[in-house]
């Protein structure tokens, strides 16, 4: 299978504190195809930083992060806007969503930035919208969504698109259990329908075992790395 | 493109009565000035406008050196060359006023005083300033009398009464001396004590053969047909003369104080709706500042996935822009039904205020100037200050950290 990110002794040091922070500590970490990642770890371990690191939000103090065999580490500010747009797509904890556009304007909202032909956005943002079970809401703006619809819809904005992988911080971070079950559950179907590589954080004991790959990071070191066998 | 239009258009109805205030405080502003303005231009015009008709008309043809150096010898000859360069505009020209004037001695027995003898014809003289509607006694003489008009103030220095003989002695054409001896016939009235002071009226043909200048003129002061053509005439004219004996002076060339008297106010005005204009546009800041804080950490998103600054700041931009454009566009309904209803039904002046007016010959009523320019300078300048708050709403976008506007 076709590696999809790959990083070379990535390291991360805040200096803008007191005592310098290493968040990442050389991460040698490569993500196939169609992966579906959790990337654990106790609150302060470094999964923010990764993400952000990968997802060309942060620049590295050190090492490669290589996508498409271009290293984003050196990519200028400007550049990476087009290439977030294109390769990634984000779900961030909360607040995702644009609060004066509907569900269905805001799952197309990244296809209009593309610049897709309206038909095709169109379409494709009502089967995402079916496909996390809010097809009765599409013409719904966020403050009338509940927090899991809200991510639901976050979930089928970041795919709608189809980047190369989706990133995800602690997305159930502010749902109860119910709601962060439906949205992992949402999330795991996606990633084996549209096999796009999913890479999501958590430090919630409940969603973890829906992840096929999970990386435990401890003190900005990679400590554990496991594989299991899920349908 | 449609997108950021729409984006904009939404945002700026999520906190509507934000919006709604902001938008009133550039209407407020924008009415303010536009009426402070009408009503201070209809002002000015009224004034203008009566100065001119009582001093120097909107246009005159003089002789190529009265204007540096006003006296007789500088008289214009009224002659065929004039003539027909009037005749050849007279579709500009509504009627034309000749005037010769010096200063002289006017006598009564034992007593002198200074007197500003002007030969007229009263029928064209009246058009332009109706002194006919003056008189405090006696009569306005026609073209063929012999008799003088003279100011009561001159009048009860000098003991005249109507019937007495006024003598005048002053110096005429070519250093020629000035005599002559006038019954006075009839008393006008000025409000301006230097006028009222000194005024002495001749028909024309006397006062010509009184200061020996047959056939001169010192002023021949022309009415325009289109008060605002007039420069396009004075050029006219002076191509059709010959510029070694005559010109053609526009009253902003006769009477430069009171164009800098104008510009004055005009300054002045201008800096009154500046003041409002500064308050708007800090209400403005404020309120954009306000939503720009609070939309930080959607800014910080919608940068994380691939929105350009650019597009954002332009989103951020629009919004400000169409507050101004709404503020305008209900300045412009509001104001325009105001400076109409003061056109219609002046601003009186009543009491000493109306007295003082009258005494400058003017009526204490002013209407207010409806004048698209008014309506459009001020839409400019609202335009423009929020066109400089706009750029800076872009700055501030293109200043955000996005990982700190996402993550707070
Ligand atoms: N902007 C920053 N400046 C300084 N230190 C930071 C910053 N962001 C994160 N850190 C530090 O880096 C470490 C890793 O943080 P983070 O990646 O947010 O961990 P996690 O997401 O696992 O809770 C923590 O010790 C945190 O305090
Ligand atoms: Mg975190």
């Amino acid at each position: 299978m076709q590696t999809v990110i790959k990083t070379e002794g990535l390291s991360k040091t805040y200096t803008n504190t007191a005592v310098p922070v290493h968040a990442l500590k050389d991460v040698n970490l490569e993500f196939k195809e169609g992966e579906f990642t959790a990337i654990v770890g106790p609150s302060g371990s470094g999964k923010t930083t990764f993400l952000n690191v990968i997802g060309g939000l942060d620049k590295p103090t050190k090492g490669k992060v290589v996508i498409d065999d271009i290293d984003i580490a050196t990519m200028k500010e400007s550049k990476l806007f087009d290439f977030r747009m294109r390769h990634i797509g984000f779900v961030f904890q909360a607040y995702n969503l644009i609060p004066v556009l509907t569900a269905v304007e805001n799952v197309s909202f990244i296809m209009l930035l593309q610049k897709r032909p309206k038909k095709e956005m169109e379409q494709r943002a009502k089967e995402m919208l079916e496909q996390v079970g809010l097809s009765d809401k599409l013409n719904t703006r966020p403050a009338q969504l509940s927090g899991g619809q809200q991510q639901r819809v976050a979930v089928a904005r970041a795919l709608a698109s189809r980047p190369d992988f989706v990133l995800a911080d602690e997305p159930t971070a502010n749902l109860d259990t119910e709601s962060a079950f439906n949205l992992l559950d949402i999330m795991a179907r996606l990633n084996k329908e549209e096999n796009i590589t999913l890479i999501f954080s958590t430090h919630d004991q409940r969603v973890i075992d829906r992840a096929r790959r999970v990386i435990t990071l401890v003190d900005g070191a990679v400590d554990k790395d496991e594989h299991f066998e899920r349908n | 493109m449609r997108i950021l239009l729409t984006l904009a258009w939404r945002n700026l109805w999520r906190n509507k009565r934000r919006t709604l205030i902001t938008v009133s405080s550039v209407l407020f502003a924008y009415v303010l000035a536009t009426a402070l303005l009408s009503f201070a231009k209809g002002f000015q015009q009224q004034m203008t406008e009566t100065l001119i008709r009582q001093e120097t008309g909107y246009l005159q043809i003089q002789d190529a050196l009265y204007f540096d150096e006003p006296s007789l010898d500088h008289t214009l000859a009224y002659e065929e060359e004039v003539k027909e360069a009037l005749a050849a505009l007279d579709d500009e020209i509504s009627y034309v006023v000749p005037r010769i004037s010096g200063f002289s001695l006017a006598a009564k027995e034992m007593s002198t005083r200074p007197a500003m003898v002007t030969g007229i014809l009263p029928e064209q003289e009246n058009k332009i300033r109706n002194l006919s509607g003056n008189m405090v006694s006696g009569e306005m003489f026609g073209a063929d009398d012999d008799y003088a008009v003279i100011a009561s103030g001159l009048a009860d220095m000098l003991e005249l009464g109507i019937g007495d003989t006024l003598i005048l002695i002053g110096q005429g054409y070519q250093a020629l001396t000035a005599t002559g001896m006038f019954k006075v016939g009839g008393i006008i009235e000025f409000q301006l004590p230097e006028q009222n002071n000194t005024a002495v009226f001749l028909p024309l043909k006397k006062a010509q053969w009184y200061f020996a200048a047959d056939n001169r003129l010192t002023n021949l002061i022309i009415m325009p047909a289109d008060t605002d053509r007039i420069d396009y005439l004075a050029g006219a004219l002076r191509n059709r003369l010959d510029d070694e004996w005559y010109t053609a002076k526009t009253w902003r060339e006769l009477m430069p104080d009171m164009v800098g008297l104008m510009e004055m106010q005009d300054t002045v005005y201008t800096g009154i709706t500046w003041i409002f204009y500064v308050i708007v546009g800090f209400g403005i800041f404020g309120t954009i500042l306000t939503m720009l804080y609070e939309r930080m950490q959607e800014f910080g998103i919608l940068l994380s996935i691939g929105m350009k600054r650019f597009q954002l700041g332009l989103i951020a931009f629009i919004e400000t822009i169409l507050i101004c454009l709404l503020g305008i566009a209900g300045g412009i309904l509001a104001a325009l039904p105001i400076v109409y209803f003061f056109q219609i039904f002046p601003v009186e002046f009543t009491g000493e205020m109306a007295d003082y007016i009258l005494r400058f010959g003017m009526e204490p009523v002013f209407p207010f100037l409806i004048d698209k320019q008014i309506f459009f300078n001020q839409a400019y300048t609202v335009f423009g200050i929020t066109l400089l708050i706009g750029l800076y709403t872009m700055r501030k976008i293109y200043a955000v950290n996005i990982l700190e506007a996402a993550q707070n």
